[in-house]
């Protein structure tokens, strides 16, 4: 672990910054403390798909899968079995890992490409989904209502509004954390290695299976634990939202958007789209169909044309400039993500 | 017998039709590098223009062709000229990105425009059937589908012999050296993305006859035609083509013969299979 690692744990404006928003539900109305909880979960889930498809350059579409399961199978657990969420929520933590760890071998075993890459694990999102849908055990199309919140913690409930931030303010966190962890360790140089030139890592010896085995993993469970704790938060399993490529799609954008392969880039991105989208619905949702998203396409495509490289890195690099110091952390060499 | 001759002819006529679909995606992918995720939607574009200029002038869509295909290479050129060439050659995904950004911004601008109810703009070929033996085809498929292979062989002809596919190739295989031969190579890549929406409203008007349209179709159309033209071999237009006949006879093949979920699983895991061992496409790129 690199001493920067523990530099920016000592510094107090993260802590100040986590105290921040933990005190946000004593001030903001319940609205608000929604639109607030949402984003916490994109930041978390943007947050780990980043591990993958940032750090690692490798552009998985296969996201959904992992949220879905967590959603899904954790929920169908608890109502058709009675199996503790808790449990559940295990459970499908590790058939995640697993759906991962399979995704990885195919990759290395196949040699895919990014492009096929990318495609292959549409396909299996797309599959995934269909099986959702049409697997009355997981709920079917109509999808899984959880009982009410009572607050009852061993039941993995946490009493609405509030405690429903307060678990997505943690997972945000933690998500955060491992992949700021992941930078500063081995494994984070090991995968910008291979992001930046995969043949050139095979030759001074850095594993490459092993590298991208372990960061895919340890996304998939990340992703699938975020998906266990939103579906309690809605407490309505919805297949079309938590096990659709489109979420996966949602997560990309705003991983893009804030800038890839940094530890705070798709928190960024998704500090900014999340409330905007959600604000802009509250607006103009019952203005005229299709408006709301409208100009959020709009917006979408105007932050991208003004900053092509995301977000965080012409921040870092206004910041650098001011303080003539400083290499953004995302990048090994001079190259950035 | 005849159950599945018909699932063949079906899954022919439907699969030619995604090789059309295909065939602008890898014609752009060829020259830019760009995967454009706003396919499906200028898919439907083409569709809701073709369903306005039926209510409004009563026309029929294969006629409207002549008004729909200028309009959406403008649309084409216009969106590559402002949008794309000033972030092309940025990571692969922000230009991803940026076009998922163009697929929100026609996607509710169609369901603005036209409100959230299925349309269908109706041809007078539209009913007719043709007996084949066993096998019941309708009319518009089979147009669709000679369309389709049409523009195939054209596209092919142009790109061997005429200047322009000439520099379009040579931009496809090395853009710098094009550049030094004298090639406008920015002018090329616009040209062919227009050319590219602009087929798409040849596709839409094929399509039109009997298929109803919604505003949230795009993405289903885009996912198609990506899995089309990356089991294609992305630029090959022949390996296309024959991508889309796979694709369109497993997916028919299989609401026949399988579960509802099993048969709607069938062209994915088709393209998976086929992608894990021959992952440089049916045919490799030309």
């Amino acid at each position: 672990m690199k001493p920067a690692f523990f530099q920016a744990l000592r510094n107090p404006l993260w802590w100040l910054l986590l105290a921040a928003l933990a005190m946000l539900p004593l001030g903001l109305p319940s609205y608000y403390l929604h639109i607030a909880t949402l984003t916490l979960v994109y930041v978390a889930l943007g947050s780990a798909w980043n591990i993958v498809g940032g750090v690692g350059g490798q552009i998985s579409l296969a996201h959904s899968l992992f949220v879905g399961t967590g959603a899904m199978l954790a929920s169908a657990m608890l109502l058709n079995s009675g199996i503790n969420m808790w449990v559940g929520l295990v459970v499908a933590a590790l058939v995640s890992g697993l759906m991962g760890f399979l995704i990885a071998v195919i990759d290395f075993r196949f040699k895919l490409g990014h492009l096929s890459f990318a495609l292959i694990t549409l396909a299996f999102a797309e599959m995934g989904e269909i099986i959702v849908i049409g697997w009355d055990y997981l709920g079917g199309a109509s999808g899984l209502f959880l009982p009410r919140d009572k607050g009852d913690f061993s039941a993995f409930q946490f009493g609405g509004g509030e405690g429903a931030f307060y678990v997505m303010l943690f997972l945000a966190a933690l998500s955060v954390l491992v992949s700021f962890a992941i930078l500063n360790l081995p494994l984070g140089y090991y995968l910008r290695t291979i992001r930046d030139n995969e043949n050139a890592a095979r030759a001074i010896g850095v594993n490459i299976f092993r590298n991208k085995a372990l960061a895919m993993v340890i996304s998939a469970v990340l992703a699938s634990i975020i998906g266990t704790a939103y579906a309690r938060y809605l407490t309505f399993a919805d297949p079309y939202l938590l096990s659709s490529p489109v979420l996966t799609i949602e997560i990309v954008l705003m991983a893009t958007v804030g800038g890839l392969g940094r530890s705070m880039g798709p928190a960024l991105g998704a500090l900014l789209l999340v409330p905007l989208g959600e604000i802009l619905r509250g607006k103009l949702g019952g203005v005229l169909p299709g408006l709301h998203y409208f100009v959020y396409g709009g917006v979408v495509v105007a932050v991208i044309l003004a900053t092509p490289r995301g977000l965080l890195p012409l921040i870092q690099e206004r910041f650098a400039r001011l303080r003539g110091n400083a290499k953004p952390e995302g990048s090994v060499a001079s190259s950035g993500a | 017998m005849s159950e599945i001759l018909q699932a063949l002819a079906q899954g022919f006529l439907v699969g030619s039709t995604y090789g059309m679909l295909a065939l602008g995606m890898g014609l752009v992918y060829s020259v830019s590098g760009i995967v454009n995720f706003a396919h499906g939607d200028f898919v439907l574009l083409g569709m809701y223009l073709c369903f306005a200029l039926a209510s409004a002038f009563a026309l029929d869509p294969y006629v409207s062709i002549f008004i729909t295909l200028p309009t959406m290479m403008a649309v084409g050129g216009a969106v590559y000229y402002f949008l794309i060439r000033p972030i092309a050659g940025h990571h692969l995904l922000m230009v991803i990105q940026l076009t998922l950004g163009v697929s929100l911004l026609v996607q509710n601008g169609l369901l603005m425009s036209f409100g959230g109810q299925f349309h269908r703009a109706p041809s007078m070929l539209e009913s007719k059937l043709w007996l084949l033996g066993p096998v019941v085809v309708r009319v518009p498929q089979v147009i669709s589908a000679a369309a389709s292979f049409s523009i195939a062989i054209g596209l092919f002809i142009l790109l061997r012999s005429t200047d322009i596919g000439r520099s379009i190739r040579a931009v496809h295989q090395n853009a710098r050296a094009a550049a030094l031969m004298g090639i406008d190579v920015g002018k090329v890549r616009m040209l062919t993305f227009a050319a590219g929406i602009g087929l798409l409203a040849i596709a839409a008007a094929l399509l039109v006859p009997g298929t109803p349209m919604h505003p949230s179709m795009g993405l289903r159309y885009t996912a198609i035609t990506l899995i089309v033209v990356v089991l294609g071999g992305m630029t090959n237009f022949v390996g296309i083509m024959l991508a889309g006949l796979v694709i369109g006879i497993s997916e028919s093949l299989g609401t026949i013969y399988l579960s509802d979920t099993l048969g709607m699983i069938l062209p994915y895991a088709i393209f998976v299979i086929i992608m894990l061992f021959r992952p440089q496409g049916l045919l490799k790129s030309a």
